[in-house]
């Protein structure tokens, strides 16, 4: 029913001649593999990770040419191409260089196998909004549907997790279908696109019109709403009665504002104001979390500090956060004493999903705050929050966080207190998932957004070591730390061959606590200390010899509490990749913790930090939560 | 509650499987779904029907409206509206009896026989699914030896139009 409508290749040729590109190259005959990289060079790509193979063979070649040819120096590589150990890892270096620097990441692999390795990091980065584009290599369109080699049925896989999938059947398309990748991935909530290129498009020959995307009306009318959307003065108004009404305003402030640019208008609009802030685990850095307004994280293992301010607070602001499972486990139980909550978000459909909400704009949240900010000063609002401020002062001083001080072992919470000491919330920190990525989150201070990557809603272990990988290629002056845990580095492990095969000055530190803590820590708390599969005390693997063996020249064990310093001063200072294992107290726990399921003030505090002593009827509801709730 | 949610989308390749897929990861039911492109050849019209609150009805309309290839999307369950469902139902017709029976029948429901065999009859009924689902009562007594159905079409009533209301885009 579609090929009625489509131009003939004749009407596209007549087209491209009519198109007035300034692309040098416009109007050249050119493969279809060297019309992707040309696009690709077009948006600004610097860097492809990718795993080559059969199907993608003419893209990777086109990239050797386009580099032949764009070379101003012996040895220069304009597209770089970034080879992983496994094509997970190109995922998660792609998304890592997203993460860290705003642009779009980009990877590149072949069909099948390939293509299907990737999944995981597609679906976290659709679970993280982190704008990537994927190209996968097809088996040729006449192949296609007939189980060949390397096939996988991509679009159907990919399309339950990516923000969108295009295959490319038509090849005078596929410049503007590439093009238009990249405008899906970063417009509106950003996330990942997939386009799946068969390898007989690849080779495909045509005339290269260096412009044009793809006619997506809905799609592209909605963002172009959405980019102008402007916050109406009416709307402001109404949101300062709001909070006029309020005496304890508290920002809850997520991923959405560092994607969407709002860092800097948050914490002016918080300053403005002296609005205390909370940050979810994907918007640590949108405050400067050394500053005395920030009080960390909340959720599940937020500081016990922000959990109680909102517990306390009378008006919640939500800026690009989605009140997920981690943070409001129960909604209704989630800032009980808010009269009022607000929400802005790019995403309509995040609006009232979880949470009723009184007052919302869907839209940047660079914007919204900025033009929060600037409403304010034109009403002349004005009220005192310093008594609330204070009170949230308190909250930090009384619940500080805090953990086991004496004894021989090496607390994790130390590593990081160590780590931060020299890093001082200016590094960027990837990390695995579970204890480590807790800890990470608790104890290092994050400055600016996009220093902070993790696997906030996927969870996904491995995520870390690739991420830095990535991060690095992005941004090669900064200083980058993966910390991983020994059960998330293992699932990709290979990447530290990688870290040296490009010279990156990645630093590795390992939490080794022989084991998958977090999940121990479950088995502890709800299954009577059976610690089924979590245990990894027999595993044999020497990590030192393990980074030595792939060209770490500083790779150090620490076991003791007194070298920590040293070794992390070492470490971190290392001119080159560098590698630390730090062995743990495999009992040490993540706390606070809000068990799932459960409302803050169910929240343990643990054996460390003095948690409020408010008896609350029910609060044994512990031993009563219906197992298949918990996750 | 029941709504007819009516989808327009761009006539392109996955794009039934993505809003299908959508309703799949998302538990959300699908009560029956049409699809066919419409006078202008670049757009299909899909009309889901779909149970649920308020709520979940909601978070639909938006998901669905974060679909590349989804142009529109209008609840017409919000405001007057025409629906029609199509039924065709073979029955065993042998007797003159029953014959004429089904030829009653056909006329009380404003349906027609359609195709005549010596042993059957075809019957096509048009209505809204209530009506079907009547026809189909009163059927069994002689159990039908095949039914099938279209699934819903609706439109709303009146000089609204789903291209023309520029509602629901952002909502």
């Amino acid at each position: 029913m579609q090929e009625a409508a489509l131009p003939s290749e004749a009407k596209c040729l007549a087209d491209a001649k009519e198109v007035q590109s300034t692309h040098p190259r416009a109007g050249e005959q050119m493969s279809g593999a060297e019309m992707v990289i040309e696009v690709l060079a077009q948006e600004g790509v610097d860097t492809v990770f990718g795993y080559s193979g059969g199907a993608i063979l003419p893209t990777y070649d086109a990239v050797f040419r386009f580099n032949e040819r764009n070379r101003t120096q012996p040895e220069e590589e304009p597209m770089r191409l970034v080879v992983p150990a496994n094509e997970q890892g190109a995922g998660f270096m792609a998304a890592g260089y997203a993460r860290s620097s705003g642009k779009v990441g980009v990877f590149l692999v072949t069909s099948g196998p390939g293509a299907t390795n990737t999944v995981t990091p597609i679906r976290d980065c659709m679970a993280d909004s982190i704008p990537v584009v994927a190209i996968t290599g097809q088996v040729p369109r006449s192949a296609m549907g007939t189980d060949a080699f390397q096939e996988a049925p991509i679009v159907n896989i990919m399309g339950a997790c990516a923000k969108h999938v295009f295959l490319v059947t038509r090849p005078e398309q596929l410049e503007e279908t590439i093009r238009t990748a990249f405008e899906v991935a970063r417009s509106g909530r950003p996330g990942p696109v997939v386009v799946d290129l068969p390898k007989d498009v690849q080779n495909w020959v045509g005339h290269f019109k260096g412009e044009g995307v793809l006619d997506i009306r809905g799609y592209r009318q909605r963002m172009e709403a959405l980019a102008t959307q402007r916050l109406s003065e009416q709307k402001a108004k109404d949101f300062f009665a709001l909070l006029e009404q309020s005496r304890r305003p508290l920002l809850y402030v997520g991923g959405g504002a560092i994607h969407g640019d709002g860092a800097e208008a948050v914490m002016a609009f918080a300053k403005e104001h002296g609005i205390p802030a909370v940050t979810t685990v994907m918007g640590l850095g949108a405050v400067d979390s050394t500053d005395d307004l920030c009080l960390h994280m909340l959720g599940m293992h937020g500081t016990a500090y922000a959990n109680y301010a909102v517990e306390d607070c009378d008006f919640i602001v939500a800026v690009g956060a989605r009140f997920d499972d981690r943070v409001a486990a129960r909604a209704e139980l989630f800032a009980p004493l808010a009269e009022h909550v607000a929400h802005i978000d790019i995403d309509a459909a995040e609006i009232g999903k979880v949470k009723r909400v009184d007052w919302s704009h869907i839209g940047e949240a660079g914007h919204a705050m900025q033009s929060l900010l600037e409403y304010g000063r034109a009403f002349g609002f004005k009220k005192d929050y310093s008594r609330w401020a204070a009170h949230c002062q308190e909250l930090r001083k009384r619940h500080p966080m805090d953990y086991k001080q004496d004894g021989d072992l090496i607390q994790p919470q130390a590593v990081m207190a160590s780590l931060n000491a020299i890093t001082r919330g200016e590094a960027i920190v990837s990390t695995g998932v579970g204890q480590h990525q807790m800890w990470a989150a608790q104890y290092l201070d994050f400055k600016y957004p996009r220093l902070w990557m993790t696997s906030g809603s996927m969870g996904t272990m491995g995520f870390g070591l690739p991420a830095a990988i990535g991060a690095q290629f992005a941004n090669p002056n900064a200083i980058v730390i993966d910390v991983d845990g020994d059960g998330s580095l293992r699932m990709n492990l290979g990447e530290m061959e990688t870290v040296t095969t490009y010279g990156l000055p990645v630093k590795i530190l390992l939490l080794n606590n022989n084991g998958d803590g977090m999940v121990r820590q479950w088995q502890r708390l709800y299954f009577n200390d059976r610690f089924s599969g979590s245990d990894k005390s027999l595993h044999k693997k020497d990590f030192v010899k393990a980074a030595e063996a792939d060209g770490f020249e500083f790779a150090r064990r620490v076991d003791s509490r007194e070298a920590l310093d040293e070794a992390m001063a070492a470490f971190v200072g290392f001119d080159g990749p560098a590698f630390l294992e730090v062995m743990i107290d495999p009992d040490a726990g993540v706390y606070p913790m809000v068990g799932p399921g459960m409302g803050y003030k169910q929240m343990v505090t643990g054996d460390h930090i003095p948690g409020r002593e408010i008896p609350e009827i029910g609060s044994g509801r512990t031993d009563k939560i219906d197992q298949s709730e918990m996750f | 509650m029941r709504h007819i949610i009516s989808i327009l989308v761009e006539n392109e390749f996955g794009a039934l499987s993505r809003i299908a897929g959508l309703f799949t990861a998302r538990g959300y039911n699908i009560d029956s779904l049409t699809v066919a492109p419409t006078d202008d050849a670049t757009l299909s019209r899909m009309t889901l029907v779909t149970q649920g609150d308020e709520r979940i009805v909601e978070q639909i309309l938006k998901q669905l409206n974060k679909l590349l290839d989804v142009v529109k999307v209008v609840d017409i369950t919000e405001a007057t509206h025409i629906e029609r469902e199509l039924m065709l139902v073979k029955v065993e017709a042998v007797s003159t009896e029953s014959r004429e029976e089904f030829k009653r029948l056909a006329d009380i429901f404003d349906a027609r026989v359609v195709d005549v065999t010596a042993t059957t009859y075809t019957i096509e009924v048009i209505g809204r699914g209530s009506k079907l689902d009547a026809f189909l009562a009163l059927l069994e007594s002689s159990t039908p030896m095949e039914v099938v159905r279209s699934g819903v079409i609706g439109i709303a009533r009146g000089d609204q139009l789903i291209e023309g209301s520029h509602e629901g885009l952002l909502r």
